[in-house]
């Protein structure tokens, strides 16, 4: 168990050596990818708090992710806030909005939990489309990124831009390991595992799952924000319950509950539509063909793959060390 | 009173599973339930329990009413339970279950940035429940990998986490060796007096034994309540549920 978690802080480490070789090498067109894999492993990394840990799956995280996005619009470019400002009282209206949708949802478990956050989030998408204020179907533009020229970094250069939302993903990635080894985050895994037994055992179950959801939807609206100032452009898409299942494919395939496989899943899915784009109009085929070829192998990711390999190697040399000390101790 | 029930009644449909049944438990006695298959035994823990709401009647734990409380806030009074079929945390291992069970009985599951790992009393309670069942050695061991005798004695050491007054056992040696049935025995005697016992038991020998009084329900109905020698002894008892063929 300990050799996993190792393990996993292994490859998160590889992970980010990847994204920065990546980056040292990348143009314009390969920062702009980057920058679309850090928000994405961050919003994939807040539902797998949800999906992966506390067995919540969640259809509608897109819409609060798309909260996050129009609420930053809004503040920067109709009422014209600091972008500063408006990313901290964006992630927090987010938030907000989550822990009041949380407390409707888990009332219900299961399958009628992906149905009820599918339709809240579908509600939330039709409202933002029908809205004119908002820019309907047209979107929104003229969205402002961050300023920090007063410590000599210019977020409007690309590169720039991509090394400080790999940055945040480093520092989310740290954070969330760090509370899902409180007891807290015992909390939430047992809640996955036995929901029942812990409400027998005296644990006011939907106060707990309401609050994570409330976390949760609060880093999916920090990410939000982060999207509406990488492309400048927002529109309605960002809600649709299709972005909340390319976010949750994201974390099936690289490892729900592993924190590090829904990173590595948001850049594999990002980069195998790009590439297979350039390469064939079939491009779908060939991403769902791989992710059938990882999924059906019962593992849970690459991250599941990769454990199984490792444990593998493990034990192998484990057999062989123990193999020298007999010899030695026959030797002896 | 630790525990006391009254008058209760629950009615599925046209079928009546729990008709009348009163019951008092003090602190310090072990209350068997007796009674054939479909008797309503769980039926009534789950009442007690709060997993089922009861059509009519009353629960007290240590004096206040707790009928209309959910499962968890009872649990939060001091009540306490374990399984008939094992409802343990199947990713983690002995120690993984035994401190979740700490973190929610003891109310720290709000810390979101302590590290669990660093918390000494709640190793060293974990330590003394899994001494006091038996699975000291088996600390580390993933449960899914556990035997189903030592499963069993994880699914009452998880009820005993929480330092309850009020202690339900369903069924605690069901599908134990004789030897793994010894030691639950052991343990259950071995249980602080101050504890409020009522337990469900098929072992005949094991309930004449070790409880100190018994109630044998038959079709949700109480046949009668008495101690060892009293049940054992009762005509209507050998009858119904013995099948007359103990002497």
């Amino acid at each position: 168990m300990r050799n996993l978690i190792n393990f996993r802080s292994l490859l998160a480490a590889l992970t980010l050596g990847a994204l920065l070789i990546s980056w040292l090498n990348a143009g314009y067109f390969g920062m702009e990818i980057l920058a679309e894999i850090a928000i994405l492993a961050l919003l994939a990394m807040s539902l797998d708090l949800l999906a992966g840990y506390t067995g919540l799956v969640s259809l509608g995280h897109a819409a609060l992710f798309g909260c996050g996005a129009y609420a930053f619009a809004v503040f920067t470019a109709f009422w014209g806030w600091p972008p500063s400002l408006s990313m901290a009282a964006a992630t927090l209206l987010t938030g907000l909005i989550a822990l009041i949708v949380g407390s409707v949802v888990t009332r219900v478990q299961g399958i009628f939990f992906i149905m009820i956050t599918l339709a809240i989030g579908e509600m939330g998408y039709e409202l933002v489309f029908k809205t004119r204020a908002l820019g309907g179907d047209d979107g929104l533009a003229g969205i402002p990124r961050l300023d920090l020229s007063v410590i000599g970094v210019d977020l409007n250069d690309p590169g720039v831009f991509a090394l400080f939302l790999i940055l945040l993903v480093v520092v989310c990635y740290l954070l969330l390991k760090r509370l899902l080894g409180s007891p807290y985050g015992a909390i939430l895994i047992g809640l996955h595992d036995n929901a029942g037994r812990m409400r027998a055992l005296g644990l006011p179950v939907q106060r707990y799952q309401t609050s994570i959801f409330a976390f949760s939807g609060a880093i999916a609206g920090f990410a939000g924000t982060l999207s509406a100032q990488h492309t400048m452009f927002i529109s309605p898409q960002l809600l649709h319950w299709t972005t909340s299942g390319e976010v949750l494919v994201m974390g099936i395939l690289g490892g729900l509950g592993t924190l590090i496989g829904p990173v590595i899943g948001a850049a594999l899915i990002t980069l195998l539509r790009h590439e297979l784009s350039d390469l064939t109009d079939y491009w779908g085929l060939w991403l769902g063909l791989f992710l059938i070829l990882v999924v059906m192998g019962g593992k849970n990711g690459v991250v599941g793959w990769l454990e199984t390999g490792w444990n593998l190697i493990a034990r192998r040399s484990g057999d062989r060390k123990s193999s020298d000390r007999s010899a030695n101790d026959a030797a002896g | 009173m630790m525990l006391r029930a009254e008058n209760l009644f629950k009615t599925f449909g046209a079928f009546q599973v729990t008709k009348g049944v009163s019951l008092e438990v003090p602190a310090g006695l072990r209350h068997a339930i007796i009674g054939p298959n479909g008797a309503g035994k769980t039926t009534l823990f789950n009442i007690l329990a709060g997993e089922l709401m009861p059509d009519e009647g009353r629960i007290l734990i240590d004096g206040q009413d707790v009928t209309s409380f959910a499962p968890d806030r009872r649990a939060r009074r001091g009540l306490s339970r374990s399984f008939q079929k094992n409802n343990l945390f199947l990713s983690g291992t002995v120690r993984d279950n035994l401190m979740v069970a700490d973190i929610v009985a003891r109310g720290y599951g709000a810390h979101f940035w302590t590290r669990l790992s660093d918390n000494r009393r709640a190793h060293e309670k974990t330590s003394a429940v899994a001494e006091q069942v038996g699975l000291t050695e088996l600390l580390d061991h993933s449960v899914s990998e556990l035997s189903y005798g030592a499963q069993r004695q994880l699914e009452v050491g998880l009820a005993l986490m929480p330092d309850p007054k009020v202690l339900l056992l369903d069924e605690p040696t069901s599908g134990m060796s004789p030897e793994e049935t010894g030691r639950m025995l052991q343990l259950i005697d071995d249980l602080p007096r101050a504890l409020a016992v009522l337990l469900i038991e098929h072992d005949m020998d094991l309930v004449f034994s070790h409880a100190d009084r018994i109630t044998v329900l038959n079709y949700g109905e109480i046949l009668m309540e008495g101690t060892p020698q009293e049940v054992r002894g009762s005509d209507i008892v050998q009858e119904t549920y013995l099948g007359g063929k103990a002497q």
